[in-house]
């Protein structure tokens, strides 16, 4: 049956958009950032995957990590301008900047790949798996497999480890982690690292369900910050719920309604949101990682 | 705050060198065209600075009140045959409903919440323009006639850059007033004040969300007149008013020279521009150029250029006068 097809792809699409949004939330969390080139450092993780796989001939489960570090260095570079921004929590100037920087990854990505589409396909993608009637793809699965692993292994690592308590330190407070002799700074620079391989890996993940193009980059954004926004700000679980309820709207406005306008209905569904309980979300805002 | 007479009057040759600028620069159709489309993108800009410079909120939506202008301008132009003075009016008047919509929804929101709404909002509007066929679709809307302002017995017509330079640089006065006067005014006062302290603007009686829904009024119909004349100069209005690169330059214009300086903007359109049209590296090139130079001065100089001349300014001063 078509609708049950539907509400398939859109779990997949919701696993999608959970893991494209992981970086962001942990970011946003745990130093305050908002990084709106995010959508370009997708598209950039995207187009080193493809390079890598079609150009180097790597085989696709190398071209991720390859990816994640091209991701990892670049977030660190931008973290490493925006520093003294972030300590003085200046997110006018840190905005901006993250602006700037998408604007520059999207022309160096024009310049390097050139503004043709292309098309990320991997073994997996070619696999179809059938279930009586519905479908769906090996690369979808994988998709939803690998979104349960990250998100398990991130609460893993907040809640187990010793990284993960420094990292909910400085979200909690970075001026009293600094006195007690954290060191804040590494700790930004590897949320932003983080930021970059998680999205870089999500692109390498998820673009091979659709062509990819250098000025892509822009629903990813909308849709990472509905995720955020509806899953409560630094909330890891929340962020996956909220991936997977978004999946499940957009696949079926998009099926019952009109595809070319599901970006604007999940952004109406957040306006509506932030309109009915602005309270509720500032008051998760700076409340740290969990 | 009040400014030394002196200043003002000084803004006078300042203005009429700017005026002759083009001439002076060859007098060439490309030295008008790139004078005309200055003026446009600084009137442009100051509609964020103000918001930016002056609330100390990034509002990432003035490429849609800059869009709302051109196409206004261009829906009623092609399909209306309305006049010159009718779209700058029905400009305005999209702008300021526009501004009201959007102000209100996002009238308790603050700081990065507000700029993801207002970032979505121009995401969705170029969403809208580019599949919506009332408003051309990809395609577009073509044949936007040429400017005519003529008022009884005054022939006001401008036929290609050269005459409609006079025109653009009007708007860039009427612009730098309203930016001025804003500045002097209570509201400004008001909006600097919300920013920098807001409990004590609060205490002082100010309700901070009628002063930001005001600002906001102010701010949107700068940028639709600036989009209003660009209908014109282009003849023609797509999607890619909402493309990044204005929010870029806009955003580059409102930091490079330094915030609540009043030529700041026009400097750095200036700069800018003469960069991509008499000094470009290619398309991509001039992209990682100008979002660099967005993401350097903010990281490295946040003052602005402004910050760099400072010192050296102070140094002069303190030198014992003769």
């Amino acid at each position: 049956m078509n609708l049950l097809q539907q509400v398939l792809n859109g779990l997949v699409m919701g696993h999608a958009y959970a893991l494209v949004a992981i970086g962001w939330t942990l970011l946003l969390g745990v130093a305050r950032l908002v990084n709106f080139g995010h959508g370009q450092m997708y598209m950039l993780g995207a187009f080193v995957t493809w390079w890598a796989v079609v150009k180097a001939g790597v085989p696709y489960a190398l071209a991720l990590p390859i990816a994640m570090a091209c991701g990892a260095v670049l977030g660190a570079g931008m973290q490493r301008v925006m520093l003294r921004a972030t300590f003085e929590q200046n997110l006018v100037s840190i905005m901006i900047m993250t602006l700037g920087f998408g604007y520059v990854i999207h022309g160096a990505a024009a310049l390097v790949f050139g503004s043709t589409g292309q098309i990320l396909d991997t073994a997996l993608s070619r696999h179809e798996i059938t279930l009586g009637e519905l479908w769906i793809t090996g690369q979808d699965l994988a998709i939803v497999v690998a979104t349960i692993l990250v998100f398990l292994g991130l609460r893993w690592l907040l809640d187990g480890t010793r990284i993960g308590r420094l990292v909910r330190m400085v979200a909690e407070d970075p001026k009293l982690a600094q006195l007690s002799g954290v060191d804040v700074r590494r700790v930004y620079l590897g949320v932003f690292a983080f930021e970059g391989a998680a999205v870089a890996f999500a692109a390498g993940m998820v673009a091979p369900r659709t062509p990819i193009l250098t000025s892509m980059g822009f629903d990813e954004v909308i849709m990472t910050f509905v995720v955020v926004v509806f899953g409560g700000i630094g909330s890891v679980k929340g962020s996956y719920v909220a991936g997977v309820a978004l999946g499940l709207f957009t696949a079926l406005f998009g099926a019952l309604v009109s595809p070319a306008y599901t970006t604007a209905a999940a952004f109406l569904a957040l306006i509506a949101l932030l309109v009915l309980r602005p309270g509720g979300l500032s008051a998760g805002a700076g409340g740290g990682v969990h | 705050m009040a400014r030394p007479a002196l200043a003002r009057w000084a803004l006078l040759p300042v203005a009429a060198l700017v005026f002759v600028a083009p001439q002076l620069a060859g007098g060439s159709g490309a030295a008008y065209s790139a004078a005309v489309l200055i003026a446009i993108f600084a009137v442009m800009a100051y509609g964020l600075d103000i918001i930016v410079s002056d609330l100390g909120e990034v509002s990432l939506a003035h490429t849609v009140f800059f869009a709302a202008g051109s196409y206004t301008t261009a829906l009623l132009a092609t399909r209306a045959g309305a006049g010159s003075w009718a779209t700058l009016a029905a400009s305005i008047g999209v702008a300021l409903v526009l501004a009201g919509v959007i102000g209100l929804v996002t009238l308790r929101l603050r700081e990065f919440v507000f700029s993801l709404v207002t970032y979505a909002v121009a995401v969705v509007a170029m969403t809208v323009a580019a599949n919506w066929a009332f408003m051309g679709g990809s395609d577009g809307l073509r044949g936007v006639p040429l400017l005519d302002l003529s008022l009884p017995g005054l022939p006001l017509k401008a036929q290609d850059d050269r005459t409609l330079w006079p025109y653009a640089f009007g708007l860039l006065v009427a612009a730098l007033y309203l930016v001025d006067r804003f500045r002097h005014s209570a509201l400004g006062a008001a909006a600097v004040m919300s920013h920098l302290n807001p409990r004590l603007a609060t205490m002082s009686g100010i309700d901070l969300a009628r002063v930001r829904l005001q600002v906001f009024l102010v701010s949107a119909p700068i940028s639709a007149a600036a989009g209003w004349l660009y209908a014109y100069q282009r003849a023609y209005v797509s999607a890619d008013v909402l493309e990044s690169y204005f929010l870029i330059l806009m955003l580059t214009a409102v930091v490079l020279v330094g915030r609540r300086q009043l030529l700041g903007p026009l400097l750095a359109t200036a700069l800018v521009l003469v960069q991509e049209k008499f000094f470009s590296l290619g398309g991509d090139v001039d992209r990682i150029v100008l979002g660099s130079v967005l993401v350097l001065v903010l990281g490295f100089f946040p003052q602005g250029l402004v910050g760099l001349l400072r010192p050296l300014a102070a140094a002069l001063r303190r030198r014992p006068a003769p």
